[in-house]
């Protein structure tokens, strides 16, 4: 795995329906990714410290040991293997469990096979080998900007910003995927917690409210950019800490 | 019955007793003779206390009976929907892992060599698992509404229904219907409501896809709002094909389609999400339809409050 520029990244897939791996494997590969597989949370633990994956798709609900045991005992053990688990978090609760869990990204089942190769590789772009990904820091700082994920508070310059309970998840989930094209429909399924036909317009009117509050110019953006037809991408870079 | 009907029922009898006992007890009688004057008062006023206490019994016994009925549905109506919600969590759960398999297998004969004809069927495959997909998941949306925490804050109703009326009038599907949008200006604009505002805009969204839904080009789509006390009441009335009576009731369930609805684009799912929007917000919606001449939906979502 030293090479990463040379070998084809490694991906673990874990999930107990062998219907799932059989059918998303020669998906993934096809992709460029060579693929290993396990069935349950046990399985994955031997398999990610023989192989030493470069990322880990875990599923959470299996028998034996749940995707979120598997996620939480390697994050104790100091192991930050770039990790995508295969669940929901639509509501603020399961947002701040995820935040404590340490997972890099979430997709929902059923998801389009594409979607996911494309978070792979965003995930394997922001991954540090060895360090926490900003999906698991507790404030999250760019520029001028700081985000206090345990409080929810945002402040700019140093004085807190008054924003809407949506408009600072938006922000939330922005910041922790800094330089990625997101689409209104990701955003709308991982902070709104599902995508309705007219919810699009829901996320434009909050990302009007954080540019109004963050004084940023949509046409000269410091912070958040508009990508036309396609989505949004939090164009300041962003640092975590603990 | 009352409270305050039973407790006037119940003083009733030692009040009238009281003031005859007073009566004969005072002499205040044109025939006086004492000790019958003695006698019929403190008759009078057992009399009274003894009826008065019979009253009071049984109203006691009301309320308790009245108590456990309310304490009786509160628990069956929390239990169908602890229930229910937890028969869609497990299907949801239970479709998704098939349907996941589905996809990626889709996506790999995708990849491979494919002549036009089954690069076609695969497409309407795809388009069929995508439905069951959206399907689940607004079984799922509808489950967790009548359980998830509400963002709450006051919406500005006539910004809200403006925004609603011009999304929808820029849809394809509103080609030469007549939308109009009547807000009160004067003396004061509509007040807020206390609310989800994303989930507010798809109750009316909904509303006036149902209207679209079942009009023609040609017809009238009237979307109206007032305040009514404590109320802001919004109207959302068609003059399109109108809901038979036998379905005006069951139009608000999941997954139910009118005999009228065959054959219109739709998974039964819009308006049972307006019933629950509505009923999360403490408000209340009916319909008035008349066969062939038009719908009205009447919505009614309490006044922000200081």
């Amino acid at each position: 795995m030293s090479n990463r520029d040379n070998i084809s990244p490694r991906i673990l897939l874990v999930d107990d329906e062998t219907a799932i791996t059989a059918n998303l494997a020669p998906f993934l590969e096809r992709a460029g990714f060579l693929v290993g597989t396990a069935a349950d949370g046990v399985q994955a633990v031997e398999q990610i410290s023989h192989l030493k994956p470069d990322l880990v798709i875990l599923d959470v609900l299996m028998p034996r040991m749940d995707g979120r045991q598997v996620l939480r005992q390697l994050r104790q053990q100091g192991d930050w293997t770039p990790i995508i688990l295969l669940t929901q978090v639509g509501e603020a609760s399961e947002r701040a469990m995820a935040l404590e869990e340490g997972a890099d990204d979430y997709i929902n089942k059923p998801f389009d096979p594409r979607e996911l190769v494309a978070r792979i590789r965003s995930v394997l772009r922001r991954a540090r080998p060895g360090q926490p990904p900003l999906a698991a820091a507790w404030k999250l700082v760019c520029g001028s900007l700081l985000f206090d994920r345990r409080a929810h508070r945002v402040f700019l310059e140093g004085e807190e910003l008054t924003l809407t309970p949506k408009a600072v998840a938006l922000l939330e989930y922005l910041m922790t995927h800094p330089d990625e094209l997101i689409s209104r429909e990701r955003l709308l399924e991982t902070v709104w917690g599902w995508d309705y036909p007219v919810g699009t317009r829901s996320v434009d009117t909050r990302i009007a409210e954080l540019r109004r509050v963050l004084g940023d110019d949509a046409a000269a953006p410091t912070y958040i950019e508009t990508v036309p037809g396609e989505g949004y991408r939090f164009a300041g870079k962003v640092e975590g800490q603990a | 019955m009352k409270h305050w009907l039973w407790g006037l029922l119940a003083v009733t009898p030692v009040m009238l007793c009281g003031l005859l006992a007073a009566v004969f007890w005072l002499g205040w009688l044109p025939n006086r003779v004492a000790y019958l004057r003695a006698d019929l008062g403190t008759i009078f006023l057992l009399f009274g206390l003894l009826a008065s206490g019979g009253l009071t019994v049984e109203w006691l016994r009301w309320v308790r009976e009245e108590r456990s009925h309310r304490n009786l549905v509160n628990r069956l109506l929390a239990e169908s929907v602890s229930e229910r919600h937890e028969f869609l969590r497990r299907l949801d759960h239970e479709l998704k892992n098939p349907l996941m398999a589905m996809r990626a297998g889709l996506a790999n004969l995708t990849g491979t060599e494919l002549n036009a004809p089954q690069r076609e069927i695969i497409e309407s495959v795809e388009t069929q698992i995508l439905r069951l997909g959206r399907l689940l998941t607004d079984l799922r949306k509808l489950a967790e509404l009548e359980i998830r925490p509400l963002d709450c804050a006051p919406v500005d109703m006539s910004e809200l229904l403006q925004d609603v009326v011009s999304m929808t009038e820029e849809r394809p599907e509103a080609e030469g219907r007549h939308i109009t949008l009547t807000l009160p200006q004067v003396p004061w604009p509509l007040p807020p409501v206390p609310g989800d505002r994303d989930l507010l805009f798809l109750l009316f969204h909904n509303l006036l896809d149902n209207a679209l839904k079942f009009t023609q080009p040609g017809h009238k789509i009237e979307m109206r709002a007032f305040e009514d006390g404590a109320w802001v009441v919004v109207e959302v009335a068609d003059t399109g094909q109108g809901i038979p009576e036998k379905d005006a009731m069951l139009v608000w369930n999941e997954l139910y389609r009118g005999e009228n609805a065959r054959g219109v684009p739709g998974s039964g799912i819009g308006l049972a999400l307006v019933r629950a929007i509505t009923e999360r917000h403490n408000g209340q919606v009916f319909l008035r339809s008349r066969f062939g001449q038009g719908t009205v939906f009447t919505l009614r979502l309490p006044v922000y409050q200081k």
